[in-house]
């Protein structure tokens, strides 16, 4: 359904995707997965037809940069934050990116699309009322339009709380089963493991692994980064916690960072519960050899 | 004097047998008579026919002929009758005196510039001109050495030519105390007075014309209450002593020089009550007055949306120009060439004239500025030095250079004159009721076409999502 | 199973939107959100009030005798859109694509089955639109208060100065968009064009009489320098169909009058169209090439 054949792209001189090759089937949700700047996201917008590139990439009968119009008629696209005319009503926006797309939505066919992603009600809220993860489900909505074969997804969870995040992502795994073509970007193991067929790991712009998600737990044995928010007056306490147990956490801008074996990726959770510090959210990132994330997850 | 007891000589009568008692009111037969029925030469014959102090009355018309009026007669034409040239020579010749001419329509003379071809040539003096149309003629009415004629109420019409080649639609020719009212001269050249003293010119409109009316040589003329518009200029006064021009409306008179009033050495003159708007230049000053003991005086007049209010050339000294109002002239008082108008007042005791771009105040409510006007504004300095500039007009760089002329006064050229006594508010002129030109209708029609316009694109943009918020809500 | 899946996908027995369908989704987005949006709003009643001014104080000036003060307001209104209508429709052109870019949305809409080109012209559109609504208004209203105070004012001349004041804000909307397709941020397109505005409104001006002064310059050459402003051919073309005549410009007026005559409208018409054509043309070939990100 996706053909991606030895796709270059270049910042200045540096490569953001390297000669990289992918062939997604009809039916498979393949995961991009790699750390901030691996060149997911990069690799997207090629296929999205929105940055130019060296190489070919075919979607469906379409080569998306000769006949792009066509080609994006196959995909619906979910951007990590929706970004649109703030005071357009979520039935308008709806309407507007259906016409894109050659439809004339009617009235029962707008509450049925925003129904069917759990905004019953909200089409005449403006976007700018909508909280983050009904943005996002408005965003999946209007992706759904029209009903793509091919559901692009870049990092939709990345600005939603945990709660959040996980219906969203149970919303995606419904979509799955229902014989769509998924190619999305994540550095979330969770969200991996719940939506992919087949992982795609990237670093530095170059495909170093193409594997089951069941494979990737287990080459990610090497260990993984847990992200965690707390509140800033027990930062420091925690990080001397976890020291004494053995956890090599440092402090970051908004929480602490602990590399974590496999085996062990939910210990920070108990020593902290132990001392009743609350963590506010987390997040498990692919340690990469070294420290690459001088920040936490965004 | 012109008028004698009538016989009518019923020219219907001869012919038909019908005797009708106003010719208006002959049977309708007769008026639908097709234009080639009337022979030439009918009305010529009846002239010969008849005795000095006969009333000649022509029923409804075409008649192909020239006449010669060569004794006192009234020809009447009720409006209905159509003397036509054929175009060739002039067509109507009076030369005698006494002979009122009436109610015709005089058309088609020949163009031959260079013999002047007349609808209408008077001799002899004492004709009178009235209330007849004439169309497609080179020259109209031409008076020649044809003192206390009255000319009135004639409608005056050139041949669409080449204005080069146009005649005038009035000339006076050395005839004293003719009095000139309430014509209407359109697409002619000029309604000229040569050497004619004493004329009355009054209620005439001139319009699409080159000069609307113009006196070369002709002394103690009144022209009151004329509405000139449009012509090349209005009222130009040449080599003439004391003429008064009084209430007369002189508008968007535009043509290459394009005055309201144009005076050159003309003495004794007297302007007052006229409304000039509108002109090239309002009122244009050149060797007036020519003789510096006989000061001309320019007073009560509004000169209002003219490029240029008055324009003094410097051979012009000793006006008194007072009372006034000038009003948004683009170039209030224009100097041709170097130099000031030391040598003209713009005000006499304590009345000046009302100033729009006024910029100062009365703060003891005298009615009177209470500084001096010597308004000169940084562009009109600039225009002076390079009248090219005159392009920028209406720019906001216009604007931007008088702002800082107005905020660096070291930047302000030297005044040209001072009004001492400004006046704080218009001087009340009197003036006749101006014909509206343009439709209230057609501009409230415009007004909808564009507020419409504005609806349907906020319609465009605001329907469907209305519909949609509409039905939505339901 | 390939061939099932997408011959049962829908999306295949629909055809892909044409130009013009897109160009006309984008362009009502674009209308709607500009009607809405702040400086419409502002500059409309901005443009209206100084229009209503302009009308008022020059029909006021002329009222009681009736005095014929076409050109008058005619030149009052020609100045007011000289001044305000370039301001807002340059800045309606540079805030369009930058702050779109800006805020994420730009990307978001080119990942649709849309193309650059109609995206460009779609807003294009949609502007100019809203810039038509304004000036509608603006002077829709000025020429019902003529009306009002028996202003002897022909319609024609209204119109034709709507029609001419439109033209001149499609072409600074132009402008205005190439700029913002350049601009990295929208603060930046902003200020430029505000640059823009004031070299267009006083500095070439300002310039072009320093140097007939300075440099003596030719009439012939002082007329073609002018009409390299817009705003100028703007302003001499209303004029000069107002009047029939240039003669109120002096010398240069009457030289453009006997050298040009009746092929003075083509000369203006094709200033004015080169001004929309050139910009928006260069605007979509860079848009093409550029990231919307």
């Amino acid at each position: 359904m996706i053909r991606i054949e030895n796709v270059t792209k270049r910042f200045g001189r540096v490569p953001a995707v390297d000669g990289v090759s992918l062939d997604v089937p009809v039916g498979e949700s393949l995961a991009l997965w790699g750390s901030n700047g691996a060149g997911k996201t990069t690799l997207l917008r090629c296929v999205l037809g929105l940055l130019p590139y060296q190489g070919h990439i075919r979607i469906g009968e379409h080569d998306a940069r000769a006949d792009g119009k066509a080609a994006r008629m196959l995909l619906g696209y979910v951007p990590q934050e929706l970004g649109f005319y703030d005071d357009l009503r979520a039935g308008e926006a709806l309407r507007f990116f259906a016409r894109l797309k050659g439809l004339r939505l009617a009235r029962s066919e707008v509450h049925a699309a925003l129904a069917n992603v759990g905004l019953d009600g909200h089409h005449a809220k403006r976007i700018r009322e909508l909280s983050g993860g009904m943005k996002q489900r408005l965003a999946l909505a209007i992706a759904l339009v029209g009903d793509p074969p091919v559901l692009i997804l870049d990092e939709v969870t990345a600005s939603l709380d945990a709660c959040g995040r996980g219906e969203f992502v149970a919303m995606l795994a419904r979509l799955r089963g229902q014989g769509r073509t998924m190619l999305f970007a994540s550095h979330r193991l969770d969200e991996v493991t719940a939506l992919a067929t087949r992982v795609v790991m990237l670093e530095r712009g170059k495909a170093i692994a193409d594997l089951p998600p069941a494979d990737m737990t287990r080459r990610l044995g090497a260990g993984s980064e847990l992200h965690l928010l707390l509140d800033a007056a027990v930062r420091a306490q925690a990080v001397a916690l976890l020291r004494e147990r053995g956890f090599e956490a440092r402090l970051n801008g908004r929480g602490i960072l602990v590399p974590v074996p496999e085996s062990q990726k939910a210990g920070p959770f108990r020593v902290l519960a132990e001392a009743r510090i609350t963590i506010a959210d987390f997040d498990l990132v692919p340690a990469d050899g070294g420290h690459t994330h001088s920040e936490g997850t965004p | 004097m012109n008028t004698r007891t009538a016989i009518s000589v019923m020219l219907v009568l001869a012919v038909v047998g019908l005797a009708p008692a106003q010719p208006h009111e002959a049977p309708t037969a007769i008026q639908r008579a097709p234009e080639t029925v009337r022979s030439t030469g009918v009305i010529g014959r009846l002239i010969e026919r008849a005795a000095p102090g006969d009333t000649i009355i022509v029923p409804p018309g075409v008649y192909r002929e020239h006449l010669r009026l060569d004794k006192p007669l009234t020809l009447e034409g009720g409006g209905k009758a159509v003397i036509d040239g054929d175009g060739h020579g002039d067509i109507v010749e009076i030369s005698a005196p006494d002979v009122t001419f009436r109610g015709f329509i005089v058309r088609n003379t020949g163009d031959n510039l260079d013999k002047e071809n007349a609808a209408i040539r008077a001799l002899a003096p004492r004709a009178t001109i009235e209330h007849n149309t004439l169309t497609d003629i080179l020259f109209g009415i031409d008076l020649r050495e044809a003192p206390d004629s009255v000319i009135r109420g004639n409608v005056i019409g050139g041949k669409p030519l080449d204005p080069a080649r146009r005649g005038d639609g009035l000339r006076l020719w050395r005839s004293d105390r003719a009095l000139v009212e309430g014509n209407t001269l359109h697409d002619g050249r000029d309604a000229i007075l040569w050497y004619s003293k004493g004329v009355v010119a009054r209620g005439n409109t001139s319009r699409r014309c080159r000069y609307g009316l113009h006196l070369m040589f002709s002394d103690d003329v009144l022209i009151e209450g004329n509405t000139l518009e449009g012509n090349s200029v209005g009222v130009y006064l040449m080599y003439s002593t004391g003429v008064e021009v009084r209430g007369n409306r002189l508008l968007a008179n535009r043509g290459p020089s394009g005055y309201g009033v144009g005076l050159k050495e003309t003495d004794r003159f007297t302007l007052r009550d006229n409304y000039i708007a509108g002109n090239r230049v309002g009122i244009y000053l050149d060797g007036s007055p020519f003789t510096q003991a006989q000061p001309g005086r320019v007073t009560l007049n509004t000169l209002a949306f003219n490029d240029v209010g008055m324009t003094f050339l410097p051979s012009a000294k000793g006006n008194l120009v007072t009372e006034n109002n000038f009003i948004d002239n683009l170039n209030q008082v224009f100097v041709a060439g170097r130099g000031n108008l030391d040598a003209n007042r713009f005000w006499e005791g304590d009345r000046g004239n009302f100033w729009t771009d006024y910029s100062g105040y009365d703060q003891d409510r005298d009615g009177i500025g209470d500084f001096v006007h010597d308004s000169t504004t940084l562009f009109d300095g600039l225009l002076d030095r390079e009248p090219k500039l005159r392009l920028f007009l209406f720019s906001p760089a216009q604007q931007a250079v008088e702002f800082v002329g107005r905020a660096l006064p070291t930047m302000r050229p030297e005044p040209k004159f001072v009004d001492e006594v400004p006046l704080m508010r218009p001087v009340a002129v009197t003036l006749p009721p101006a014909p509206r030109t343009a439709s209230r209708v057609m501009l409230i029609a415009g007004a909808g076409v564009l507020v419409g316009v504005f609806l349907s694109v906020l319609a465009a943009a605001r329907l469907p999502a209305c519909v949609f918020e509409i039905g939505g809500r339901s | 199973m390939t061939t099932l899946t997408l011959t049962t996908s829908p999306i295949l027995t629909r055809p892909v939107p044409g130009a013009l369908a897109n160009i006309a989704a984008v362009a009502g987005r674009e209308l709607r959100d500009a009607l809405r949006s702040r400086w419409f709003i502002l500059y409309t009643l901005a443009f209206t009030a100084l229009g209503l001014g302009v009308s008022y104080v020059s029909a006021a000036s002329s009222g009681g005798a009736g005095l014929s003060n076409f050109g008058r307001t005619t030149a009052g209104l020609i100045n007011l859109v000289l001044l305000v209508v370039p301001l807002m429709a340059l800045s309606a052109g540079a805030s369009s694509v930058a702050s779109d870019r800006e805020r994420g949305m730009l990307a978001y809409l080119l990942a649709q089955p849309v193309s650059r080109l109609e995206v460009l012209l779609g807003k294009y559109v949609g502007l100019a639109g809203a810039l038509l609504a304004c000036l509608t208004l603006g002077l829709g209203l000025c020429t019902a208060i003529l009306a009002w105070k028996g202003q002897d004012t022909g319609v024609a001349a209204v119109l034709t100065l709507a029609g001419l004041a439109f033209t001149l804000a499609l072409g600074m909307l132009s402008v205005g968009m190439l700029v913002s397709v350049l601009a990295r941020r929208a603060s930046v397109a902003v200020g430029t064009v505000i640059f823009i505005w004031l070299v267009f409104v006083f500095v070439s001006d300002l310039a072009l009489m320093a140097g007939t002064i300075a440099l003596r310059l030719p009439i012939d050459q002082l007329f073609l320098l002018s009409l390299l402003n817009p705003l100028q051919v703007f302003k001499m073309w209303s004029l000069h169909a107002g009047d029939a005549s240039l003669d109120v410009l002096g010398p240069a007026g009457l030289y453009a009058m006997e050298e040009y005559g009746p092929r003075l409208h083509l000369i203006f018409a094709a200033c004015l169209s080169a001004w929309i054509v050139l910009p928006l043309t260069l605007a979509a070939a860079v848009f093409a090439r550029r990231s919307p990100l």
